[in-house]
C-alpha cells in the first residue's frame, strides 16, 4: 500500500481504497482534511511526504489468546500478553472526536475498524510495551484507553524494535479521562537508529474534576510526530511536557492543541528542546479557549538549545481566545548553552564537554524529575545520559 | 621576591574594545595573602577573570607566569587543574546540576589530573559533610542544585565550601564580601583562614578593608587605571581608610 494514493482522491475514491463503505463520516473528515503534504502546516517540519510516499506492505491484526506477563506487550499492533486480570478488548471505536485537527488521526481509524481497548482499573500502574519486527511495513493501530472515576492510574509507554527498517507506524490513543481521576501517561522514545517513522496521533478528553499528566521523553533518531488534541471540561487539568533530545538528521517533535471548554479548566505545556547535529526539532502548539472556558489558566513553553549550527528548531506557540476572563500566557526561546554556567564548571577543572554535558543533562532534568515514580526517572536518565554520550564519544 | 609563584608582567588586556589592564606588573609569593585594592573601574575584576582564562578578556600583551609557566594560552579548566581558583563575586545559578555532584566531578577531574584515584561518592559524601559542618552550612546543600536560589551568603560560602574541597594552590577572592552579614562574613572568613597554611596564596580583592580585619593581608597592592601603582605592608590599609585613594600616587 502506498498511502500517497490517497492524495487528492475524492469522498467515493478513498472509501473505495480503503473499502470504508460504512464508515462514510471518517471519510468525509479524512477528505475534507485532505492527506497532508508539505503545505499542511501541522506537517510543514516533517517532510511528511516522504514518510507517505512508499509502497508499505500491510499486516493482518488477528487477535492472540493473551499471555500473562507483567505489562501489556503489543507487538506489531496485536496485544500479545497482559497482566493478569486486564481487561482488554478488540472493538470498535465508539467516541471517535469528529472535530480533531489530524487527518492521520481519520486515517487511523479508517485503517483499523477494530481498535484495542484497555480498562484501567482502580489505582493502577501499568507498562505498555510496542514491539515492532516487520521491514517495509505499515503497522497501525489504535488504542482506546478509559480509567476510572475518582482513580489514580499511570501508564508507562516504552517501545523497542528488531532490526527493521523502512516501516510506518501510525498509531494513536483515545483516551477518556474519567471524572475526578488522574490519568498519567509517561512515554519514552529512545530507539537511535533509522528504523521506523512514527505518526502518533493521539485524542485525550479530560472529564470534570480530572487530571491528565502528559510526559513524553523522546530521544529516537528518524522521524516522529505526535499530534495531541486535548480537551478539557469544567475543572479539568492538563500537565504535558515533552523531552526532544535529537541528534544527525532526526525530525520529530509536537504538535498540539489543546482545548479549555469548561470553566476553571487549567492547562501547563512545557517543552525542552536539545537540537544536535543537523536534526529538526517540531513544537507547534495552540491552546484554544472557547467562549465557554471562563476563568481559564493556560501556561505554554517552549525552551531549545541548539548544539551544532545546523540544528533547527521550528516552535509555533499559539493562543487563541475567545473570552476575557482568564490568565494565559505562552512563549518560546531558542539559543545555546549559556556561556556564563559553561565557564563556571571549565573553572572548576571540568573540561569543556564535560561541563556541555552536565548543562544538557541539568536542562533536561528539570523534566525528568517530574516523573514520579524514581525508578522510572532513574530509567529515562539513564537512556537520556547513554544516548547523549553515545553521540559525544 | 623570592619566593614568587605566580608573576604578572606588564599585563595588557581589553573586555570589548576597552583596554582595562594597561601594563599591570605584579607578584605573588607563596604561601602570602595578597590584596588588591583600588577604586571603582580600576581593572580588579578584570584582573581576576585574566587570571583564570575568562572568556571575556583578550589579552592584548605581557604575560602571567604560574610556577615557571607561561598560563596566557591556557583554557580556563587547564588553569584550574594547575591549582588556580576564583571565586566569584557573582556565582552564577545552574539548575538541575547537583551540588554534590558537581563538586565531586570538579574534584575527580582534579585528582584524575594529579595521577591520583577517584573519590567514589560515599567517600566524597563524607568529605563534603564535614566541611559543610566547618562552615555552617545546611546538608540540603549536598541535594541542592547548584547555587539555585541560594542567598548571597549562601553563595559565597559555597564559594568557599569548593575552595575546601579542591585545595587550590592560587586563590583568588573576588569581592567575597559583598553581600555579607556579619555572621556570613566571619564563617566565610574561618574558611579561609583554614587554608592558610603558609603554602597557599590568596589573592584577596576587596573594595573595603573590612574583610582584612579578619584576614590580614602581608601585602597590599594599590590598583588604579590599570596598573599597581603602589605595593606596601598592611600598614596602608588604614591610611586608605583615611585619605582614601586620590592620595596615592604611582610608585
Amino acid at each position: 500500500m502506498n498511502l500517497i494514493d490517497l492524495k487528492h482522491k475524492n469522498r467515493q475514491e478513498v472509501t473505495d481504497l480503503l473499502g470504508a463503505k460504512e464508515r462514510e463520516m471518517l471519510v468525509e473528515r479524512f477528505v475534507s482534511l485532505g492527506l497532508p503534504s508539505k503545505k499542511t502546516e501541522e506537517y510543514r517540519y516533517f517532510d511528511v511526504e516522504k514518510v507517505l510516499d512508499k509502497a508499505y506492505k500491510t499486516l493482518r491484526y488477528v487477535p492472540k489468546t493473551l499471555e500473562v506477563s507483567d505489562k501489556i506487550e503489543i507487538v506489531d499492533g496485536v496485544v500479545v500478553a497482559a497482566p493478569q486480570g486486564m481487561r482488554i478488548y478488540n472493538e470498535a471505536c465508539q467516541q471517535i472526536d469528529m472535530d480533531h485537527f489530524d487527518p492521520l488521526y481519520y486515517l487511523g481509524h479508517l485503517l483499523c475498524p477494530q481498535t484495542i481497548k484497555i480498562e484501567l482499573d482502580g489505582d493502577t500502574e501499568v507498562e505498555i510495551e510496542h514491539t515492532y519486527t516487520q521491514s517495509d511495513a505499515l503497522i497501525n493501530y489504535r488504542i482506546v484507553l478509559y480509567n476510572q472515576a475518582n482513580r489514580h492510574a499511570t501508564v508507562y509507554e516504552n517501545f523497542i524494535c528488531a532490526d527493521i527498517e523502512n516501516t510506518l507506524v501510525l498509531y494513536g490513543y483515545d483516551m477518556h479521562i474519567a471524572q475526578d481521576s488522574t490519568l498519567r501517561v509517561v512515554k519514552m522514545q529512545n530507539l537511535q537508529d533509522n528504523h521506523y517513522a512514527m505518526v502518533a496521533s493521539h485524542r485525550v478528553n479530560v472529564a470534570r474534576n480530572a487530571n491528565a499528566i502528559l510526559k513524553s521523553f523522546d530521544l529516537g533518531g528518524d522521524q516522529a510526530l505526535q499530534l495531541l488534541k486535548v480537551e478539557l471540561a469544567e475543572r479539568a487539568h492538563v500537565d504535558a511536557g515533552h523531552l526532544l533530545y535529537l541528534n544527525a538528521d532526526a525530525k520529530r517533535g509536537t504538535v498540539s492543541q489543546i482545548v479549555h471548554v469548561g470553566e476553571h479548566s487549567s492547562s501547563k505545556q512545557e517543552a525542552k528542546n536539545i537540537l544536535d547535529g543537523e536534526a529538526r526539532g517540531i513544537f507547534d502548539a495552540l491552546i484554544r479557549v472557547e467562549h465557554s472556558a471562563k476563568y481559564t489558566k493556560a501556561e505554554q513553553n517552549s525552551k531549545a538549545i541548539l548544539l551544532h549550527d545546523k540544528a533547527y528548531m521550528a516552535a509555533k506557540p499559539q493562543l487563541e481566545i475567545y473570552i476575557d476572563e482568564l490568565e494565559a500566557s505562552h512563549g518560546a526561546t531558542t539559543g545555546q548553552l549559556d556561556r556564563k554556567q559553561l565557564f563556571y564548571l571549565q573553572s572548576r577543572g571540568i573540561s569543556y564537554v564535560e561541563a556541555r554535558k552536565m548543562l544538557v543533562i541539568a536542562f533536561a532534568n528539570t523534566l525528568i524529575e517530574e516523573v514520579k515514580d524514581t525508578r522510572q526517572q532513574e530509567r529515562i536518565k539513564t537512556a537520556f545520559e547513554k544516548v547523549f554520550y553515545k553521540a559525544h564519544q | 621576591m623570592s619566593n614568587t609563584v605566580m608573576k604578572i608582567e606588564n599585563l595588557q588586556a581589553k573586555i570589548g574594545d576597552k583596554q582595562i589592564l594597561k601594563g599591570l606588573n605584579l607578584e605573588l609569593e607563596a604561601g602570602k595573602v595578597h590584596a588588591i585594592m583600588g577604586p571603582n573601574g580600576a581593572g580588579k575584576s578584570t584582573l581576576s577573570k585574566a587570571l583564570v582564562g575568562h572568556y571575556d578578556i583578550e589579552v592584548l600583551g605581557g604575560d602571567i607566569i604560574y610556577k615557571g609557566k607561561s598560563i596566557v594560552e591556557m583554557e580556563a579548566e587547564e588553569r584550574a587543574l594547575e591549582g588556580i581558583f576564583l571565586s566569584f563575586q557573582h556565582p552564577v545559578e545552574i539548575p538541575g546540576v547537583n551540588n554534590a555532584y558537581f563538586l565531586r566531578t570538579a574534584l575527580n577531574a582534579k585528582r584524575k589530573h594529579e595521577g591520583k584515584e577517584e573519590l567514589n561518592a560515599a567517600e566524597f559524601l563524607r568529605l563534603m559533610k564535614s566541611h559543610l559542618e566547618m562552615l555552617g552550612m545546611k546538608s540540603d546543600m549536598i541535594s541542592r542544585s547548584l547555587n539555585e536560589g541560594f542567598s548571597g551568603g549562601e553563595k559565597k560560602r559555597n564559594e568557599i565550601l569548593q575552595m575546601l574541597i579542591l585545595e587550590p594552590e592560587v586563590i583568588i577572592l573576588d569581592e567575597i564580601d559583598s553581600g555579607l552579614d556579619i555572621d556570613a562574613l566571619r564563617a566565610v572568613s574561618e574558611g579561609i583562614n583554614k587554608m592558610k597554611d603558609g603554602k597557599r596564596t590568596f589573592l584577596v580583592i576587596t573594595h573595603y578593608s573590612r574583610i582584612l580585619d579578619y584576614i590580614e593581608p602581608d601585602y597590599i597592592h594599590v590598583l588604579k587605571d590599570g596598573k599597581v601603582i603602589k605595593t606596601a605592608g598592611p600598614e596602608l590599609v588604614p591610611y586608605l581608610e583615611e585619605h582614601g585613594y586620590d592620595g596615592i600616587e604611582e610608585e
